[in-house]
């Protein structure tokens, strides 16, 4: 995979730039910030776009360049990396884009496996989200907004827990060790009680769901 | 200076238009609040550099392991599970140096600001919290003073109880800091965060269910 690479602190940029090359990717760009990022695509093609959250142009200059990344290329996969996984974060994110997009701790794609795994279901246009923070947000529901959550069974919980990470059906059914007719059943249940119309497809459902439901924990004042 | 009710409790029944104004003895002076500002900017450097130090080189250590470990034959899975275990390690520290950090000055407040970080903890309370903040910055020690004042009177509301108004506004000179549905009994808490820099605090309302009004001058 054709991978470019924007990061300001040269010891992890140098070391996910071996760690790429060691996972066999072509890294054809690697800068210290997101302007030089912006630049050197409009010259070289990339299958995703790796971004440190946090660098220039200050202050969360990974947000703005994925902007403008997604408007000029919108094909290209873009993945956030950072110190921290905060909701706040997810949802400039998800307000990006909500396909072939990802956010993940910088500590947590540390081999060659998962750097690779994340970086192919991005190219696939999912949606990829640290287990961490998906299961924060899953388990501390607002008060305001409970009665969503109290609909759901905990089965039902962790499915959506799951599709919030961004597995796919059999992925779930794995984890949960069930069938994944059962998790299609479980998936329609959490459809119709969020609300989720029988229009577009099931991906763009799912994606609909999950929002819905980071949405439901922070809701606008 | 004018006198107070030096810290007591509020009443709880006080009418609205004679409400206590919680001051500490001693109200503070100028100095005093160059040395709070003081303090709140070695506590904004102190939580920058638990990021760009420690973290920062223990979070490049891990794709340097995941090198290695690619680079160690298939026939030795032993040495492959005991990277993988360092890996854990170093995401476990990496937690423990973002909860210190965020005890000491949440890194979102410092980035984002007050609204986002005062959403993010209103996430965490039991009751339902409405957050109506502006989105100006402030100052590390306004703004510091400010979340940690709330969120100290968020963090010890009950289950069950009314919902909860966040509402901070600038008026003038002042940050205007409004809590609606808490126990007023919390404001001594609120006025520890703020008297430092100055603020002063007023309660009214009923005991479970009152109102909390911080004023803290900004520059």
């Amino acid at each position: 995979m054709r991978v470019a690479l924007a990061e300001d602190g040269a010891l992890f940029r140098e070391g996910l730039l071996m760690l790429l090359r060691a996972a066999g990717h072509e890294v054809v760009g690697c800068t210290a910030d997101g302007d030089a990022l912006v630049e050197l695509l409009t010259r070289q093609p990339a299958d995703v776009a790796i971004l440190d959250i946090r660098m220039p142009p200050e202050p969360d200059g990974g947000l703005v360049t994925a902007e403008r990344l997604r408007a000029a290329h919108p094909g290209m996969g873009l993945l956030f990396l950072s110190h921290y996984a905060e909701s706040h974060y997810l949802m400039r994110i998800l307000e990006i884009g909500t396909e072939a997009i990802g956010y993940r701790l910088k500590e947590k794609v540390g081999s060659v496996d998962v750097l690779t795994d994340t970086l192919d279901r991005i190219a696939d246009g999912e949606i990829v989200i640290e287990p961490v923070l998906a299961k924060r947000l899953v388990e501390r529901p607002r008060g305001d907004r409970k009665e969503i959550v109290d609909s759901l069974t905990p089965r039902e919980l962790d499915v959506l827990k799951l599709m919030a990470e961004g597995r796919s059906n059999n992925g779930i059914a794995g984890q949960l060790f069930v069938t994944p007719k059962a998790v299609e059943k479980h998936i329609a249940n959490i459809f119709s009680k969020l609300g989720l119309q029988e229009e577009g497809s099931e991906h763009h459902r799912r994606v609909l769901a999950v929002l819905t439901y980071l949405r439901s924990q922070r809701a606008e004042s | 200076m004018p006198a107070s009710t030096e810290g007591d409790p509020p009443a709880a029944d006080v009418p609205a238009d004679t409400t206590p104004c919680l001051r500490t003895p001693g109200t503070a002076g100028a100095g005093d609040c160059r040395a709070e500002h003081e303090q709140w900017q070695r506590r904004l450097r102190l939580q920058r550099r638990l990021h760009d130090g420690a973290s920062l080189r223990i979070s490049a250590l891990v794709p340097q392991l995941g090198v290695v470990r690619n680079r160690v034959p298939e026939a030795r899975p032993d040495l492959d599970a005991s990277i993988e275990e360092l890996q854990d390690q170093l995401h476990t520290v990496l937690q423990e140096l973002r909860e210190i950090a965020r005890v000491i000055y949440p890194p979102l407040l410092d980035l984002a600001g007050l609204a986002p970080a005062l959403k993010e903890f209103a996430d965490r309370v039991p009751v339902p919290v409405r957050v109506e903040v502006a989105e100006e910055r402030l100052g590390a020690a306004v703004e510091g003073a400010a979340y940690f004042a709330v969120t100290g009177c968020l963090g010890d509301l009950r289950p069950g109880g009314p919902p909860v108004d966040v509402v901070a506004r600038r008026a003038g000179a002042e940050l205007v800091v409004t809590l609606t549905g808490v126990p007023p009994r919390l404001a001594v808490g609120v006025l520890d965060q703020v008297h430092g820099l100055g603020g002063q605090v007023r309660t009214s309302g009923d005991p479970e269910d009152g109102t909390i009004e911080a004023r803290i001058p900004c520059a």
